[in-house]
C-alpha cells in the first residue's frame, strides 16, 4: 500500500462550503425566529414567559450561524485510496466512515440550489448495507466530485459470487 | 450473455399459463379480510335483527368480489422462459413484469388450509428489490403444487445447481434440524409476550364490565366459583385473592396464546441442507416452504433470554437479502441447543463462536460514561429531598439500578475477530450474538458523540445488507486506538 486512506492526512473540502453551511443555517433559523416572534406577540404576550421564546431561538440561531459552521467545516475531511473511501464528519456527533470501493453500488453527484450558489457539489455513495446505505460527502468542487466518481466507478465490478 | 442471446431467450418464453381456477375461492378470504369494514356493518345490522339487509350485503359482496377475482384471473397470464418469468396482469393498466431468474434470491411456497385441501400453492419469488418495500414482487397466487415445484426446480436449474432430488419420505437425507411436538410447545412457552398480557389487562379493565369478563373483580369469581363453596367465601372475604386469581388467569391466557401461535407457525419444523443453501418447512394450517440460498446470507444472530439460557436453549436467525414474510430475519431454529445451532452454522461453513481466548472486552467507559450522565440528576434529586420528601429516593434507587444493569451489560459485552468473522456478544438480560463474516461488511463507521468523546471511546458500527435496519451490528465502547486497529484489520480482511 502506497497511499493508505486510514493513515493519510484528510483532505479538506472547498472553503465555499463554509458559506453554504452559514446560508443554510440562516435559511433554517430565520423563519423559526420570525415564527417565535409572532408566537410571542400574539399568544404569549401576557404570560410570564413573554419574550423568552425569541431570545432562546435567537441565541440558538446565532450559534448555528456563527459558531457551528466553522467547527463542522474544520472536522469535515475525506481520503481516498485504491481500496477505500474514508469520510470523517461531525462536530457534536462525530462519525468516521469507511466504505470499501468494491462495496459501492452506485454513486450520485448532486447539487442543490444553495450548493449551486457557492459552486459546490455533494457526492452520494450508495452501499448495500441497511445501516449506512447512503454515505454523503458534501462541499466538493464539482470537478473533484466527478473525479472521485470516476475513480470509484472504475472499481465497481460485478459481484464475483 | 450477448444481446442476441437475450432476444432469443425472450422469444423462447413458454406458452402463456393462467393461475389455477380455484383462485376464485382462495382469493375470497383475502378480499374478505380487506373488507372488514363491511363485515362490521353486517355484524351491527345482524344485532339489530335486520337479517334481510345482511343477506343482501353478503350476496352483493360475494358477487362483486368473485367478479373482481374473475376479471383478475382472466387478465393474469404468466410465461416461464429459459431465463426469466414474465407476468402480464391488469385490466385497464396492463403491467408486464419480467423477473430474471439470475436475480431471484428465494423461492417460497406457501399453502394455506384451502390450498392444501386442493393441492395448490402460492409461489413468491424474492428478488433483491423486494427486500425493502412490501410490494408483491413476483407472486403467483394459487397454482397447482406440481406446477409450483416444477417451477422451482426449473429456477434452481437456471442457477446452475442440480435439481433437488424428489423428496421422498423414506430415502430423503435426515434433516439438519427438526423440532418434534414437545419442542414446539416448549418454544411456545417462551413465546409468552408481555405485550399481549398488557393488552389483555387493558381490555379487561376498560371493557371487562361490558363483556362480563373482569377477573380482577370479586363478582367474577363469585359467579365462576358458584359451585365451590369454601373458595367462594374466601374470595368474598379478601379482595387480594381476586387480584391473584385475575393475574393467574391473565398469565394463563398469555402463555396459551403464545403456545397456540407458536404451534400454528412452527408445527413440523424441518430444516434441510439443499445444494444451494437451506430449506425450511413449517406450519400447521398454513404450510410454508422457504429456500434460503447460502450465498445470500449476510449475518447470523443467536438470541437467548434469561430463562432459555438456564435450560440451554437459544434461537438462531439468519440475516439475508430477502425478507422472511413481514419480518426481517429468517428464523432457522426457533428453539435449539447451542450444539444444534452450531451444526446449522457449520453446514454453511460458519463457526458459532471463536476460541475462548480470542474474546476481547469493551472499555469500562461503557459503564462510567453512563454513570456520569446519571450523576447530575442524582445531585438535583438529593437537593430536591428537602422539597418533595423521601419519594425522591425512589429516583435514586432507579438510577442505581440502571447503572447496575449497565454494568451487567458491560460484563456480557465482548467481541472477537476470528476465522474470517466478527463475533459480537451483547446484552445481559437478552443475550445476543451477531456473527458477521468480514466479506459481508459493506461499510464501517466509528461514531462518537461529545459525551463519549469526553471518555475517549467510540462505537464501531457495521453496515450489513438486509435485516430490519433498526439495530445495526455494533460494538458499543472501544477506545479510539483499539477501534482504529480493529477497523484496519476488518478492512484488510474484507
Amino acid at each position: 500500500m502506497t497511499v493508505d486512506a486510514l493513515t493519510a492526512t484528510l483532505e479538506p473540502v472547498e472553503p465555499a462550503f463554509l458559506n453554504a453551511l452559514r446560508l443554510r443555517a440562516a435559511l433554517f433559523w430565520g423563519p423559526l425566529l420570525i415564527g417565535s416572534l409572532l408566537l410571542d406577540r400574539l399568544v404569549l404576550a401576557d404570560t410570564p414567559v413573554a419574550g423568552l421564546a425569541p431570545v432562546v431561538v435567537g441565541l440558538f440561531g446565532l450559534g448555528a450561524i456563527l459558531i457551528a459552521p466553522r467547527r463542522v467545516y474544520r472536522r469535515l475531511g475525506y481520503a481516498i485510496d485504491a481500496r477505500l473511501l474514508r469520510i470523517v464528519r461531525g462536530w457534536l456527533f462525530h462519525a468516521d466512515t469507511i466504505v470499501p470501493l468494491i462495496r459501492v453500488q452506485h454513486i450520485d453527484v448532486t447539487a442543490g440550489p444553495v450548493d449551486k450558489l457557492f459552486g459546490i457539489a455533494t457526492l452520494v455513495v450508495h452501499t448495500a448495507g441497511t445501516h449506512n446505505s447512503i454515505v454523503t460527502l458534501p462541499g466538493l468542487s464539482p470537478a473533484r466530485a466527478a473525479d472521485i466518481r470516476e475513480a470509484i466507478r472504475s472499481e465497481i465490478r460485478p459481484d464475483t459470487e | 450473455m450477448s444481446e442476441a442471446a437475450i432476444t432469443a431467450d425472450s422469444q423462447a418464453l413458454g406458452p402463456p399459463e393462467r393461475l389455477h381456477p380455484l383462485f376464485l375461492l382462495t382469493g375470497l378470504g383475502k378480499s374478505l379480510r380487506g373488507a372488514w369494514g363491511m363485515v362490521a356493518v353486517g355484524a351491527v345490522l345482524a344485532t339489530q335483527g335486520r337479517w334481510w339487509l345482511v343477506v343482501v350485503l353478503a350476496v352483493g359482496f360475494v358477487i362483486v368480489s368473485i367478479g373482481g377475482l374473475l376479471l383478475k384471473w382472466l387478465k393474469l397470464e404468466y410465461r416461464v422462459g429459459a431465463h426469466e418469468l414474465r407476468i402480464d396482469s391488469g385490466l385497464l393498466s396492463r403491467t408486464s413484469r419480467a423477473i430474471p431468474f439470475d436475480r431471484v434470491t428465494d423461492i417460497d411456497l406457501e399453502q394455506g388450509p384451502l390450498h392444501r385441501l386442493f393441492g395448490l400453492a402460492r409461489v413468491r419469488l424474492e428478488t433483491g428489490a423486494s427486500a425493502g418495500a412490501k410490494n408483491e414482487d413476483g407472486v403467483l397466487d394459487t397454482i397447482s403444487l406440481d406446477r409450483a415445484e416444477a417451477l422451482r426446480d426449473h429456477i434452481r436449474a437456471r442457477h446452475g445447481q442440480p435439481v433437488a432430488a424428489p423428496v421422498d419420505a423414506r430415502d430423503a437425507p435426515p434433516p439438519l434440524f427438526a423440532m418434534d411436538k414437545r419442542r414446539v410447545v416448549t418454544a411456545g412457552l417462551f413465546n409468552f409476550s408481555l405485550a399481549v398480557l398488557a393488552g389483555l389487562f387493558g381490555i379487561s379493565q376498560t371493557v371487562g364490565d361490558l363483556i362480563g369478563f373482569d377477573p380482577f373483580r370479586r363478582s367474577f369469581w363469585r359467579a365462576a366459583l358458584d359451585r365451590f363453596e369454601p373458595l367462594q367465601t374466601l374470595v368474598q372475604a379478601h379482595q387480594f385473592i381476586a387480584v391473584i386469581g385475575g393475574t393467574l388467569v391473565l398469565v394463563a391466557i398469555g402463555v396459551g396464546t403464545g403456545i397456540v401461535r407458536t404451534v400454528l407457525r412452527e408445527h413440523g419444523f424441518r430444516l434441510d441442507r439443499s445444494d444451494t443453501g437451506l430449506r425450511r418447512r413449517r406450519g400447521l394450517l398454513t404450510l410454508t416452504d422457504v429456500s434460503i440460498p447460502a450465498r445470500r446470507v449476510q449475518a447470523a444472530i443467536l438470541v437467548s433470554g434469561p430463562i432459555r439460557r438456564t435450560f440451554d436453549w437459544c434461537q438462531l436467525k439468519l440475516q439475508s437479502l430477502a425478507k422472511d414474510g413481514a419480518k426481517g430475519d429468517h428464523v432457522v431454529a426457533p428453539l435449539a441447543h447451542p450444539g444444534e445451532a452450531a451444526v446449522i452454522l457449520a453446514s454453511l461453513g460458519w463457526r458459532a463462536g471463536p476460541a475462548a481466548e480470542r474474546w476481547r472486552p469493551v472499555s469500562k467507559a461503557y459503564v462510567i460514561s453512563f454513570a456520569a450522565m446519571m450523576a447530575p440528576t442524582l445531585i438535583v434529586a438529593l437537593g430536591a429531598i428537602a422539597v418533595f420528601g423521601p419519594i425522591v429516593l425512589l429516583w435514586v434507587a432507579a438510577a442505581a439500578l440502571a447503572v447496575a444493569v449497565r454494568w451487567f451489560g458491560w460484563r456480557h459485552t465482548r467481541f472477537a475477530l476470528a476465522d474470517g468473522s466478527l463475533f459480537i456478544d451483547t446484552g445481559w438480560w437478552r443475550q445476543r450474538r451477531a456473527i458477521v463474516p468480514t466479506a459481508r461488511i459493506q461499510s464501517i463507521d466509528l461514531t462518537e458523540s461529545f459525551w463519549t468523546r469526553a471518555f475517549g471511546v467510540c462505537a464501531l458500527r457495521l453496515g450489513v445488507a438486509g435485516g430490519s435496519g433498526f439495530a445495526a451490528h455494533h460494538i458499543p465502547a472501544l477506545t479510539r486506538a483499539e477501534a482504529e486497529d480493529l477497523r484496519a484489520l476488518l478492512v484488510d480482511a474484507s
